[in-house]
């Protein structure tokens, strides 16, 4: 080959080694940013008063004197509004019957859009549900909802042959001539003095439990449940999975049975997770009982049997790179074979052993199909240490697919989803970083 | 030695941990019985996951809900890993029998009404189907908006998947039991899954539990008729179907009052705040 296709050889392939590490640093931004963007929205955003009145009420949080003064500045706004509305429910009664009945229609669509905006109104009973006892708690949904209240959606089917285009009549002109026009300017213009929006940061999202399905409150209760079912995995599979890699490189000899083993392990670590999680409803809950229902403890065991493999496989290699010389020194000393895996191999390999451990506490982390059917529920309470035996927990991976397609009111509480995304993908981050951290300190005090 | 030093340090730790782990375990372990297991159908979520909020403020006992379909409801109650069942349709002769045979014997309590709606994309000029024609729909004989008198337009056809309770009772109050769907039917896993789908795509058809329906898909009258709190109660809107718990024999005590909820009070505010509809 001459000297000048092979420059050009040389250079196209590092074009395409600097192409494609480009390719995934934008993939890598495409995926992070809207997650770091809309997760924080979850924590700092811009809160009402009705955020403010739902914090001392439902978590006895804030300031009460000045909640008082706020609530007394947008009541003086509000009670316009309220009187607006029984103004014309009197001139309703005075219409003559065919124009009332027109009327009322379209009136009884601006009350339900009134509530949805500032909450119950005078004279509403008392909702059971905490979700319809607030107005909008965060101000660009207040924003969505004030739209809502001015203008009515309507679908222009005129053209018989395609489907329906949607245009917006404002709900005003629907009143024209009546005492109700003006409520709707009322509201546009003093929206901001009802309501009182306030930067807000709120942590208690990431301590507090859900309130009402996850309408309001924290995600306490899921990032707990992360943590046992992670922490779980890792107390059965890690010391389990080190104890297989010791016997596979140091006492199994090579043979059939052994080859054996290792390949029925390497394809143990390919298979779905999905695979798992029935493996794991069947096994540990059907037929062992290790609890009566879901439990953290059957998630734990069967994350446990998912993570294994990858675990056996970190700490064979990390314990295959263990210089020779090492062992033989040992070996050469009079140490016993035991006490030299125990006190020399062991430490040695304990890096690599560990960022395979932790790697794989990440994904333990982050899955679950294994969880589904083992572990994880929608609803529940924050759950203590005494309770992994018994009693199955929300957690943020399973919750995150809840939220994205079950909950009845998806589309209302997206910031809630974001923020368990963002939740789920720091604490990963978090421990992948933390094992490249321990296995820097651990490699230095080895050098030391 | 100084290898050993880190090692023997670790392993002390973790000892350590492992014996804390244990004993707080152990010391606490019979404050943990009082667990409500709910297991089942997504459509009765809202009702269940409501339900159990207001039992644990008002009582103290934890109450776990998970939504994975009315299916996976009656193969927990068989197995005996939850204590209710939640479940839009009734129980099938074959789970009756499987549960039987395991020693379960498992109770219907009706927790509220639903009115299966069947929904279209707001855009959809179409604002009323016949049985019949919802019918041929799903069977794949008629496939454009077209030959139901709207535009020229493919219709998309959702269905539930086979766990779905939901599924179970349309194909009951709609097709018939024994009927295929369409092959070309897309399949949804939950209520908000099928009302998300049709409320992105024109030319969708979906069914949703009353309680999901929102002003991001339009309702079809069936028959003439929309179902509402009325039409529902008094039975003139015919896709209706009641909404079950699901227990092994009479409950007592706390499960007995959480599943007699739905007749007090505040259960019945929250069953009509939810847009279901108390029997």
């Amino acid at each position: 080959m001459n000297i000048g296709t092979r420059k050009i050889l040389d250079r196209s392939f590092t074009a395409l080694g600097i192409g494609s590490i480009v390719v995934m640093a934008i993939a890598l931004l495409i995926v992070l940013v809207p997650i770091i963007t809309n997760g924080i929205g979850a924590v700092f955003f811009t809160g009402t008063v009705e955020h403010r009145k739902m914090l001392i009420n439902e978590f006895k949080r804030g300031d009460t004197d000045k909640l008082a003064e706020e609530i007394a500045s947008s009541d003086r706004y509000r009670s316009t509004v309220y009187k607006m509305l029984t103004g014309f429910e009197a001139e309703l009664d005075r219409m003559p019957p065919e124009k009332k009945a027109e009327y009322k229609e379209k009136y009884s669509q601006v009350k339900p859009a009134l509530q949805a905006l500032l909450g119950p109104l005078p004279g509403d009973p008392e909702p059971m549900l905490t979700r319809f006892k607030y107005g909008q708690t965060r101000w660009e949904k207040a924003e969505e909802k004030l739209h809502d209240f001015l203008y009515e959606s309507k679908w222009d089917n005129s053209n018989p042959n395609v489907m329906s285009k949607e245009y917006f009549v404002s709900r005003a002109l629907g009143f024209e001539g009546t005492t109700l026009a003006q409520l709707f300017p009322y509201v546009k213009e003093n929206i901001d003095h009802m309501l009182l929006p306030e930067f807000t940061v709120y942590w208690g999202f990431i301590t507090d439990s859900s309130v009402d399905s996850h309408f309001f409150g924290g995600i306490w209760p899921e990032i707990q449940g992360t943590f046992f079912l992670a922490v779980g995995a890792m107390l059965f599979a890690f010391p389990l999975g080190v104890i297989a890699a010791v016997y596979f490189t140091e006492y199994a000899k090579p043979g059939f049975f052994n080859s054996m083993l290792r390949s029925a392990n390497s394809t143990l670590a390919g298979v779905p997770s999905i695979v798992f999680g029935m493996f794991g409803l069947a096994f540990f809950i059907n037929t062992l009982k290790v609890s009566e229902s879901k439990s953290v403890i059957a998630g734990a065991l069967t994350l446990a049997i998912m993570i294994l493999p990858t675990i056996i496989r970190a700490a064979e290699e990390a314990i295959l790179a263990v210089p020779k010389t090492y062992r033989e020194a040992s070996l050469s000393l009079g140490s016993t074979k035991w006490n030299t895996i125990a006190t020399v191999i062991l430490p040695a390999a304990l890096p690599g052993i560990l960022t395979g451990g932790v790697i794989s506490l990440g994904r333990a982390a982050g899955e679950t199909a294994p969880i589904i059917f083992t572990a994880a529920v929608s609803v529940g309470s924050a759950i203590g240490l005494a309770d992994v035996f018994s009693s199955p927990t929300p957690a943020l991976s399973w919750n995150i697919y809840n939220l994205a397609s079950e909950h009845e009111a998806a589309s209302q509480i997206r910031h809630v989803q974001y923020g368990m995304v963002l939740a789920l993908v720091s604490i990963v981050l978090l421990l992948n970083l933390s094992a490249i951290v321990l296995r820097a300190r651990i490699s230095k005090k080895l050098k030391g | 030695m100084l290898y050993y030093v880190i090692q023997s340090n670790m392993i002390k730790k973790l000892l350590h941990l492992a014996a804390l782990l244990i004993f707080t375990a152990v010391g606490t372990a019979d404050a943990a019985t009082n667990t409500i297991v709910l297991e089942g159908s997504t459509t009765v979520g809202p009702l269940a996951k409501s339900f159990a909020t207001y039992f644990t403020k008002k009582y103290g006992v934890r109450v776990t809900v998970s939504e994975s379909g009315s299916g996976n409801g009656a193969k927990s109650l068989i197995n005996n890993t939850c204590t209710i069942a939640a479940m839009s349709r009734a129980m099938k002769e074959p789970e009756i029998a499987a549960a039987k045979k395991k020693g379960v014997n498992p109770l219907a309590h009706v927790v509220a009404l639903d009115g299966l709606s069947i929904v279209v994309h707001p855009g959809n000029p179409i604002s009323s189907l016949s049985k019949a024609q919802i019918s041929s729909i799903y069977r794949g004989t008629i496939t454009n908006w077209k030959e139901v008198g709207g535009p020229n337009a493919r219709i998309v056809v959702i269905q539930r998947e086979s766990n779905s309770g939901t599924q179970e009772s349309f194909k009951e109050l709609v097709t018939g039991k024994g009927v295929q769907i369409t092959g070309n039917a897309e399949t949804q896993s939950s209520n908000g899954a099928v009302k998300s789908r049709v409320s992105t795509t024109l030319s969708a058809i979906g069914y949703l539990g009353l309680g999901f329906v929102d002003h991001s898909v339009k309702t079809l009258a069936v028959n003439g008729i929309l179902p509402s709190v009325k039409t529902v109660k008094n039975g003139t809107y015919k896709v209706t179907r009641p909404l079950y718990f699901y227990t092994n024999g009479q409950p007592s005590g706390l499960v007995r009052q959480f599943i007699d909820l739905p007749r007090t009070a505040a259960g019945k505010s929250m069953i009509s705040e939810l847009g279901f509809i108390n029997q």
